[in-house]
């Protein structure tokens, strides 16, 4: 059974189209991952999926449950921790959870092991009775986080979950979050602009710009499938040897293309770990020296660009700040 | 189901109440004023409310209508915070949880009717620390009472706007409008036999005049019964119609995108 379908979804504000025909499955207990940048539908795809927004045409159902005809089921199989931190600065650490059991209806007497269960997850035990208005950043995340999970949800959905964090307090968030995975084996449904956190996290990645899904599939198999592995091999030789050298890396399997630049060579291939170890083989079979070797992986921001055309931190664009203008009109309530 | 859920709410905003000691003194400022410099400015008027038949000082006939006062801003501010709710994203947790919509509407009602009445009582003793005569003290009991009654119909007229008000503009804009005269025109200040007629017969349909009347009949210790069962009845029925209306409302606006 899939955690999450959407079939043909669309969702039309007065004057955009914030998502676009989109369809899509998560597995159950999968971290899924769903990438682009500001604007490109994902919060509106994921307040769907939580119930605070209807869509304009097609359908979603979480653990089978439509959205729109059952609600109040999709409710209570879900956690939800959106963009902005949604904790009561006023309460303590331990109200904002009792709080949270509370409209999860929670049975009375299994309160007080949840909340002690997910203070000990999230490392706030022994801040649990300070207001949280007094917590930093990361702290106030984590509260929140937690406050996501402690109904035991079937699907948590983290929107943004480390935007506007230093790069420490993401990394453990992300431990967190593999730890809750680990623990809880729930359904994770992840929305980032941050190619390192989908790259990181996630089992599945969906990319999703312009309101429309672009691919969904490993972050790994995206890799692979750029085939650019770039290496680029420092040699000291005269030309008739490189000349040689290189007639004969073209011919091994692999390889896409060759090029030098004075004495570098540069190689793009598929699979560079492969074609390494046989490189250095013709190396010496011919007598060249090799002096250092750089590999670059490629990345999932070279998979962004390949399928949009553009990179994700590219502000310069201007459709692109058009629409994070609209955006965030959008969010003001316009 | 809907009490244990509407009292998670009502738990969460009597907490947020308990710590915000700066705002229980804050929100008596303004009717302390109202007692001491008003109170002091119409005292005067004495003879012309005891032409009505009112027995006693003016500070007297005018406590009951400012501890009605305190009720109605207490109340009818006490909506917005609804609105941050929605704005800093907290309104979510409680909207994707499986509580219902009316409930979120009804806690926050029952919670402003409670701190409507607390801060009431607060100005009660301080009227009677002024000198304003009280005979049955144990009055206090069924005043209160009726200050939640009432506080109830007010805190659903602002749950509801804060509820399809898009800013705090909007909402302060409403409730300004609608605060004042609602207390002005009431016997609150000043005697409805005394006011133009056409007055008179607009403050004839504000539940604040039965609220107030019956509160002062309580406080001088004569109550009618016949007056006292026919302010209540209005007093009821004002307050299911804002329990009905506000939950309506408040469940049609929070889902619509904020």
């Amino acid at each position: 059974m899939n955690a999450i379908e959407i079939n043909s979804l669309t969702k039309k504000f007065k004057k955009s189209v914030a998502i676009d025909n989109i369809s899509l499955n998560v597995e159950e207990g999968e971290i899924f991952g769903f990438l682009g940048p500001n604007g490109a539908g994902k919060s509106t795809t994921m307040m769907i999926l939580t119930t605070l927004l209807k869509p304009t045409s097609g359908n979603a159902s979480v653990y089978g449950f439509d959205v729109v005809t059952n609600p109040s089921k999709v409710r209570k199989n879900i956690g939800f921790v959106q963009q902005e931190i949604g904790i009561d600065e006023y309460l303590t650490a331990r109200e904002n959870l009792q709080f949270q059991c509370k409209i999860s209806q929670i049975p009375k007497e299994q309160i007080q092991k949840r909340i002690e269960e997910v203070l000990d997850l999230v490392e706030l035990t022994e801040k649990q009775d300070d207001q949280s208005i007094t917590f930093s950043g990361g702290m106030r995340k984590r509260l929140d986080i937690a406050c996501g999970l402690i109904h035991r949800p079937k699907v948590l959905f983290l929107d943004e979950p480390t935007v506007g964090l230093d790069i420490q307090t993401r990394r453990k968030i992300w431990e967190y979050i593999r730890k809750i995975h680990k623990e809880f084996g729930m359904t994770i449904f992840v929305s980032t602009h941050y190619m390192e956190e989908a790259d990181n996290l996630c089992d599945r990645v969906g990319i999703i710009d312009y309101g429309k899904i672009q691919i969904v599939d490993t972050p790994e198999y995206m890799k692979n499938k750029l085939e650019t592995d770039l290496v680029t091999f420092s040699v000291m030789s005269n030309e008739i040897k490189k000349e040689q050298f290189i007639q004969k890396i073209k011919m091994i399997e692999l390889i896409k293309n060759v090029k030098i630049n004075e004495n570098e060579i540069i190689i793009q291939s598929s699979n560079s770990t492969q074609i390494i170890p046989k490189i250095f083989q013709i190396s010496s079979e011919i007598g060249i020296n090799i002096d250092s070797f750089v590999l670059n992986k490629p990345t999932l921001d070279d998979v962004f660009i390949s399928y949009t055309g553009r990179n994700l931190r590219d502000d310069t664009n201007g459709k692109f700040n058009k629409r994070k203008e609209f955006n965030q009109s959008r969010r003001r309530g316009l | 189901m809907i009490i244990s859920d509407t009292y998670a709410i009502f738990w969460r905003e009597m907490k947020r109440y308990r710590k915000s000691k700066s705002g229980v003194i804050i929100r008596l400022i303004q009717p302390a004023i109202w007692i001491v410099v008003m109170g002091n400015i119409f005292a005067g008027t004495q003879p012309l409310i005891q032409s009505v038949g009112f027995d006693g000082e003016y500070i007297e006939f005018m406590a009951p209508g400012v501890l009605i006062l305190t009720a109605i801003f207490t109340s009818i501010f006490g909506g917005v915070n609804t609105l941050w709710d929605r704005r800093y994203g907290f309104m979510n947790k409680a909207l994707t949880s499986p509580i219902s919509r009316s409930s979120i509407a009804l806690g926050k009602m029952l919670a402003i009717s409670m701190i409507a009445a607390f801060q009431s009582s607060l100005i009660l003793g301080m009227a009677l620390a002024l000198g304003v005569s009280m005979p049955h003290l144990w009055m206090i009991a069924p005043i209160m009472g009726i200050v939640i009654l009432f506080s109830i119909g007010f805190s659903g007229i602002s749950v509801m706007i804060a509820a399809a008000a898009k800013s705090q503009e909007t909402f302060w804009g409403i409730i300004n409008f609608l605060g004042m005269p609602l207390f002005l025109l009431s016997p609150a200040l000043f005697p409805l036999e005394l006011m133009p007629d056409w007055l008179a017969s607009i403050a004839a349909f504000n539940p604040v005049s039965y609220t107030v009347i019956l509160v002062r009949e309580m406080m001088s210790g004569y109550v009618d019964s016949l007056s006292a069962i026919t302010s209540i009845a209005v007093l009821g029925t004002f307050s299911i119609i804002m329990i009905g209306l506000a939950s309506y409302v408040f469940t049609r606006d929070v889902n619509k995108p904020f």
